[in-house]
């Protein structure tokens, strides 16, 4: 029926607590599409984390641990890179985000950015961590800054896209009312 | 456009347990990456093999894309470019009748010495059919795999120098990780001087040069190509320049693989050597010119023969009987003597004549 939402049709309810995870590796799928508008200059941006990190502070029962752990896992498997790397810093951010998550679902407008960025800043120091020791030398930080910027700037629409697939699809936790 | 506009929800399901399981089988994940690098290989290359055709969709019109943005900038350059072109162009066909005569020089030089001939080099034109730039990898995906008889381990250049090396493969395609990649790290020889150094990638444009000689002194300038140590690369091919950044000697590379969409695998085409079968000559006694000696003749050994091992009375009476006397025996010394035990003489013994 117009205006009403996925969540309250009944026979498509069942789609709802799948999306935020289907969201996430569609973005991390598509994201690791190996084509570069910018000729290889700017890296892709992380768009399996941005769905981790808000519906792992909004709605944890549609984002658990392993959830996260498995989006990582999509996106070591589809990068080329090192097996682990990204699990381990989804999971950590995972953690950062279930540690602060009453200060950072405080923040709004910008600082809604600024949540993701020091979620993101806890992926990205983990996984250069973990490529220190894999390797044993120290990668250069350049383009881990570089990186860090271009998911915050892809952030903002991402929000306004996840924002209208809460509201019109996800919904918020029937126990909460 | 606010997470707080939001209602939070709680997480009431065991979250501290899980995550910490979550959290350590992420760290054995790592652990199993590092011991089996390979892990995920085998569904890289199908996804790449299933992805190609869309991207070589995409490939057209990006390239066409990419052309078009950079002929805009150029139409303001158009003059001066062309001044440039010709200047250079007249430079470079000197070099190149400088660099014929060179060559054919070469050629006589190698035919008087004998010289070994290179290995043959095998090639496979391949398109870039996709470039993924992230801050710890650095590789390219190519429209050419196993159908092409690309293997893993062969350089990858453009008309420019070394680009990367093909480090996995699937049907159709194939992917390659760049110079500048983490997990690069090549032979390479500077010239001139023949120092050996390794190219070690760490995600910047410039890859590290690693010399392990003491004592030796680079200059900025001096022309990087790869050595061809342990039969992996092809020797001399063009990687790129030496120069200081301040704290490090790095190589400045020729190829540029942000642009290049047409690039060539190399296969280095070396057999492999067999080991040649040893024969009699290969001995150090006979290669030192000496006759081998003669084996000594076999010892004939009597057995003993005792009646009372006998193992029956038939047994028993031949062993106690006289032998039978020959022809040769039968004479009056022979015949005076009693007759010995002795097994009767073989059909082709001569008798001796006394």
């Amino acid at each position: 029926m117009p205006g009403q939402e996925l969540y309250n049709v009944p026979g498509l309810r069942f789609l709802a607590p799948l999306l935020p995870f289907t969201l996430a590796i569609i973005g991390t799928a598509i994201a690791n599409f190996p084509i570069s508008f910018t000729g290889g200059f700017l890296p892709a941006p992380l768009f399996g984390l941005m769905p981790v990190y808000f519906w792992g502070l909004l709605r944890p029962d549609l984002m658990p641990p392993w959830a996260a752990l498995l989006v990582g896992l999509t996106e070591d498997l589809l990068s080329g890179g090192a097996p682990g790397i990204w699990a381990v810093s989804f999971v950590a951010s995972y953690i950062f985000i279930d540690r602060q998550r009453d200060s950072l679902a405080g923040l709004a407008s910008y600082g809604a950015i600024l949540g993701f960025a020091a979620a993101l800043l806890v992926a990205a120091g983990t996984a250069f961590a973990v490529v220190a020791v894999y390797y044993w030398r120290l990668p250069p930080v350049a383009p881990v800054i570089v990186a860090l910027a271009v998911n915050v700037v892809w952030y903002i629409p991402a929000l306004w896209f996840m924002n209208k697939v809460q509201h019109h699809f996800v919904g918020p936790l029937r126990s909460d009312f | 456009m606010a997470n707080g506009s939001l209602r939070l929800a709680r997480n009431r399901s065991g979250a501290p347990i899980s995550l910490a399981v979550c959290a350590v089988l992420a760290v054995i994940l790592v652990l199993l990456g590092r011991v089996q690098p390979t892990l995920f290989d085998r569904a890289r290359a199908y996804a790449s093999d299933r992805a190609a055709p869309a991207l070589e969709t995409m490939r057209l019109p990006l390239r066409a894309a990419d052309a078009w943005i950079g002929n805009l900038a150029d139409i303001f350059n158009v003059y001066r470019e062309n001044m440039q072109l010709k200047e250079q162009n007249a430079r470079l066909r000197q070099w190149q009748n400088a660099a014929l005569a060179l060559e054919q020089r070469l050629k006589r030089y190698r035919l008087l010495l004998n010289a070994v001939p290179d290995p043959e080099l095998g090639n496979v034109t391949a398109h870039v059919i996709g470039r993924s730039n992230r801050p710890f990898l650095n590789t390219m995906i190519l429209d050419a795999g196993r159908r092409q008889q690309v293997k893993p381990g062969e350089a990858v250049v453009d008309d420019r120098g070394m680009i990367g090396r093909i480090f996995l493969t699937g049907d159709h395609t194939s992917w390659v990780i760049l110079l500048t990649d983490l997990n690069s790290r090549i032979p390479v020889s500077i010239e001139p001087g023949n120092v050996q150094a390794i190219l070690a990638g760490d995600n910047s444009v410039a890859p590290l040069l690693e010399i392990s000689g003491q004592g030796v002194h680079l200059r900025a300038g001096q022309q990087i190509v790869t050595s061809g140590d342990g039969a992996l690369l092809p020797a001399g091919l063009s990687v790129g320049k030496v120069f200081w950044d301040g704290s490090d000697f790095r190589a400045g590379l020729y190829a540029d693989s942000g642009h290049s969409d047409d690039v060539r695998v190399l296969d280095l085409k070396l057999p492999a050597e067999k080991l040649p079968s040893v024969s009699a000559g290969d001995l150090p006694v006979t290669a030192a010119g000496l006759a081998p000696l003669t084996p000594p003749p076999p010892k004939v050994t009597q057995p003993a023969l005792q009646p009372s091992t006998a193992a029956s009375p038939t047994d028993a009476a031949k062993l106690s009987a006289p032998a039978r006397p020959t022809v040769a025996q039968q004479t009056p010394a022979a015949a005076a003597k009693p007759p010995a035990h002795q097994p009767p003489p073989a059909p082709d013994e001569t008798p001796d004549d006394q």
